[in-house]
């Protein structure tokens, strides 16, 4: 059964346990917790205004540029992001493509929840897509971009999210979440960051 | 291992608790209706178009002749219900003022400090505030 909910916070690893211990594995893709995500993401919130979505964009291009062999272990950029307030979603989009599946529907709406709750009402958030790392580099650091940009399209418009709120970013292979199996399914994933305030 | 199980019930119990006292549709359930009542004709009319700015229902109403009538009557109950849910929550701290300077003096805006105290004073406040946080989804 893939993890749900990554993250390194004690908070929000009992809702991710829960989870675990709770939920049939053939439905572990689909069903994440609105107060699940709302623990995940606001587990940290002291503020990295470091990085911001056109940093993670320059870092991932450079990854590709400077190393002709894709990261071997943890990448730099994967490094940097286990900072922030973070929870991992599973979408499922069709191959090759940024459409995605209406099984997914209910999974973006939980997202949606979280981030109109009070508790994240002040926070802007960046929605990241990651591919595993079959093909090549460039193809999936285009694919995951146009699929973090259909997440935030759909959030910011059918879920109301103001814009404002929210960035796209895709990083490809560049950051993947198991370095030792590239090809294995759980690199496929979505990840929300809590980046901080609502800037005045 | 029994412990985290009981601990983890414990937690499932309060959220299923939460849903069930809402009287609006939350994103996610709005999300899995939809799934349910219009996936098979997103995925046979619609396999092209993305979720937002309308698209999937243009193209379901383009198609409406083949849509089964009870994906249309379920976008109608998800879109009404949203509709209220979204007025809740743009509504709640206007609806709550008169609670909040009653019953939350001197709490610090920010990071759901308000609506916890709101929470907490359940008990006293007021009926309208109350039936604007459970629409709003916040209680």
């Amino acid at each position: 059964m893939s993890r749900i909910i990554r993250t390194t916070l004690a908070a929000a690893l009992v809702a991710g346990t829960a989870f675990a211990a709770l939920a049939p594995s053939a439905k572990a893709q689909t069903a994440i917790s609105d107060t699940q995500i709302i623990q995940g993401l606001s587990a940290v919130t002291k503020d990295e205004p470091g990085i911001t979505a056109a940093l993670l964009r320059d870092l991932a291009q450079k990854s590709i540029d400077s190393n002709p062999n894709p990261p071997s272990g943890q990448s730099a950029l994967a490094a940097r992001l286990n900072n922030l307030a973070q929870i991992t979603v599973q979408i499922q989009f069709k191959l090759n493509s940024a459409i995605i599946e209406p099984s997914s529907y209910q999974a973006l709406g939980s997202i949606a929840d979280a981030i109109h709750h009070p508790i994240l009402r002040g926070y802007r958030f960046l929605v990241v897509g990651n591919t595993d790392a079959t093909g090549t580099r460039a193809y999936n650091l285009k694919l995951s971009q146009e699929r973090a940009d259909a997440i935030v399209t759909a959030l910011t418009t059918t879920f109301g999210v103001l814009p404002a709120r929210l960035e796209a970013v895709g990083l490809g292979q560049e950051a993947l979440q198991n370095p030792a199996k590239p090809d294995d399914p759980v690199n496929r994933r979505v990840q929300v960051y809590n980046i901080g305030h609502i800037l005045p | 291992m029994k412990a985290t199980v009981t601990a983890a019930l414990a937690l499932l119990g309060t959220m299923m608790a939460g849903s069930a006292m809402a009287q609006t549709m939350s994103y996610a359930q709005a999300g899995q209706l939809l799934a349910k009542s219009c996936g098979p004709d997103i995925e046979r009319f619609c396999r092209n178009d993305n979720l937002g700015n309308g698209v999937i229902f243009a193209c379901l109403v383009k198609n409406q002749a083949q849509v089964k009538q009870q994906c249309f009557t379920d976008v109608g109950v998800v879109q009404a219900s949203l509709a209220k849910r979204i007025a809740a929550q743009r509504d709640a701290w206007k609806v709550c003022d008169a609670d909040v300077r009653e019953f939350c003096k001197g709490v610090v805006p920010g990071d759901a400090n308000i609506l916890n105290c709101l929470t907490e004073a359940s008990k006293v406040v007021s009926p309208a505030c109350t039936a604007v946080l459970t629409d709003a989804g916040w209680r």
